[in-house]
């Protein structure tokens, strides 16, 4: 079967509030952590939904893709990540259809 | 304070549910909080409900064929693979086709929904019909603390109160944090990340190619190449007219093992594998997802299961684990969800909930299966994690296997021969001697 692209996957997931302009992130990351004294950036890797991303060496991170699996905040082991739970008005997060 | 609840339960997944489920056959007045849309729309499993618990909390669930279970497991597999090559332990019975059925795969978007429906069933039949709830949507900022014994819980501007506090949150257990019962930072050593596709067949295909018998269900679980050399393993489990396909990744060997080792690429490696490949073919994903779980591991686990005013029950208290005959963690939510109901019952009727009571929780969890099992399985857990399992065998036995099943024209050796070649070429006598050692003494 063919094997989808990482952003096909994600069209399949039904995010919360997306008619939201602006929505509270549930997950801050000191960035300045990652870009200075973290060895690995981890989570470039690690993140299943691609939240963080490595550009020409930069760490960036971005929440709206985020489907709240948790596996930042253990594998960040910098304490870079402040994980938490999105906020169900005005987060962003998801809904399953399956789970 | 007139409209204290007897408990709070934080969470409606299933560990949440069963504890609901009791407190209200027991008419205790409480009230169950759940973050998502409605109970299952944050849930993520692999996932099987083992045993048969389910039918204490919903008896004769079988009868219900459009209940929230997906199919019964009566068919099997442990797969051994290389990258070539499977070799597949299968066993099927018709023993396992009798109720209460040995476990139902499910998809908890839809089952944990309809277990809620089922607690509110028992809501209303109970005698806080009126005054006990399921509140979704609901996210709990903090448990509030006085003298350090739960009294309830702050959302947002409003607060709760009750005389106990189930956290059944799941193994992301940010408030089991907060009141101590977890370091605040939970290493990834004993952490792994489930990741998984649902892909959708025509039901007669999926049955046809499963040999699937009316809602009778099959369950593969894969060690080896699966993982592309990260500590976990593969599961395939059939649905009504989907399969859960996905693997179990250990973090910190991610970590450590990368780049390159992106959890979205290794599942599509598996699924290239030419035995998944053949599996899945013509199918279609309807969707994605991934969430953290426990090993199993117990050094992973919470200090201690109970403090004053609380209880911790299912993955929030990382009880989950895999010592090679199959991933439990759902059952464990259940039973630990009962036991902790029960133990609030016990302490209302005595007026006390603290630890002096709710210290029975550890005691009657000891006593279970389940605690008796992550305490007997701990060598399992590590044999199971360790290179020799999760490469060496898988590679010889499928080596063995390519060589004995393959018939050519010319003089067989004898099965010793060609068993010694594979453990020659993949591992030593002396290394399974080990193993044999070790795994007889901790299966």
């Amino acid at each position: 079967m063919k094997l989808l692209k990482l952003t096909e996957r994600l069209g399949l997931v039904s995010y919360r509030n997306q008619s939201k302009t602006e929505f509270k992130p549930h997950i801050i990351v000191d960035t300045d952590i990652c870009n200075t004294t973290c060895p690995h950036k981890c989570t470039t890797w690690i993140c299943p939904a691609y939240c963080y991303t490595l550009e020409e060496g930069i760490v960036r991170f971005q929440v709206e893709d985020c489907i709240e699996c948790g596996s930042c905040m253990y594998a960040c082991d910098q304490g870079a990540v402040t994980w938490n739970y999105p906020d169900p008005e005005i987060g962003r997060g998801v809904t399953w259809n399956f789970g | 304070m007139e409209d204290k609840f007897d408990c709070i339960v934080i969470g409606g997944g299933v560990a949440g549910l069963a504890a609901a489920m009791t407190l209200a056959r027991n008419n205790m007045k409480f009230l169950l909080v759940e973050r998502g849309e409605f109970a299952g729309a944050k849930n993520v499993s692999g996932g099987v409900l083992w045993g048969d618990d389910l039918a204490k909390l919903v008896p004769n669930y079988w009868e219900e064929t459009d209940g929230g279970w997906e199919r019964f497991i009566n068919h099997r597999r442990l797969t051994f693979m290389d990258e070539q090559s499977t070799f597949t332990l299968d066993f099927k019975s018709k023993h396992f086709n009798e109720t209460p059925y040995n476990g139902v795969v499910v998809l908890r978007s839809k089952f944990d929904n309809w277990l809620a429906g089922k607690v509110q069933e028992a809501i209303d039949a109970s005698d806080f019909a009126m005054d006990s709830f399921i509140a979704t949507d609901i996210k709990v900022d903090e448990v509030i603390m006085e003298n350090d014994k739960a009294v309830g819980i702050k959302t947002g501007e409003d607060e709760f109160f009750a005389d106990s506090v189930i956290i059944a949150e799941g193994v992301n257990n940010l408030l089991t944090r907060q009141v101590g019962l977890q370091d605040k930072y939970v290493p990834a050593d004993h952490m792994l990340i489930g990741i998984k596709e649902v892909i959708r067949f025509d039901q007669k295909v999926l049955e046809d190619r499963f040999q699937l018998n009316g809602l009778s269900g099959m369950s593969n679980e894969f060690v080896g190449w699966a993982t592309d050399g990260i500590e976990g393993g593969g599961f395939l489990y059939t649905n009504r007219d989907t399969i859960s396909i996905g693997l179990v990744l250990g973090l910190k060997d991610l970590r450590e093992k990368g780049p390159n080792k992106e959890p979205y690429h290794i599942l599509n490696r598996f699924k290239t594998h030419p035995t998944v490949a053949d599996a899945i073919r013509g199918g279609e994903v309807v969707e994605y997802s991934a969430h953290v779980v426990s090993s199993g591991d117990s050094r992973v686990m919470p200090k201690e299961l109970y403090k004053d005013g609380i209880l911790l029950v299912g993955e929030a208290a990382n009880l989950l684990m895999n010592a090679g005959k199959a991933i439990q963690g759902m059952d464990y939510a259940m039973r630990s969800g009962i036991l902790a109901a029960e133990t609030i019952v016990k302490a209302k009727a005595k007026g006390d909930y603290s630890s002096a009571t709710l210290k029975e929780y550890r005691k009657v969890m000891d006593e279970s299966y389940v605690m008796k099992d992550i305490n007997n399985f701990q060598d399992a857990v590590h044999l199971l994690h360790t290179d020799t399992m999760q490469k060496k065998v898988p590679n010889l036995i499928c080596d063995f296997g390519r060589q004995f099943f393959s018939i050519k024209n010319e003089p067989t050796p004898k099965t010793e021969k060609m068993l010694l070649r594979a453990i020659k070429r993949h591992s030593s006598l002396w290394e399974l001697a080990k193993l044999g050692f070790k795994a007889r003494k901790s299966l």
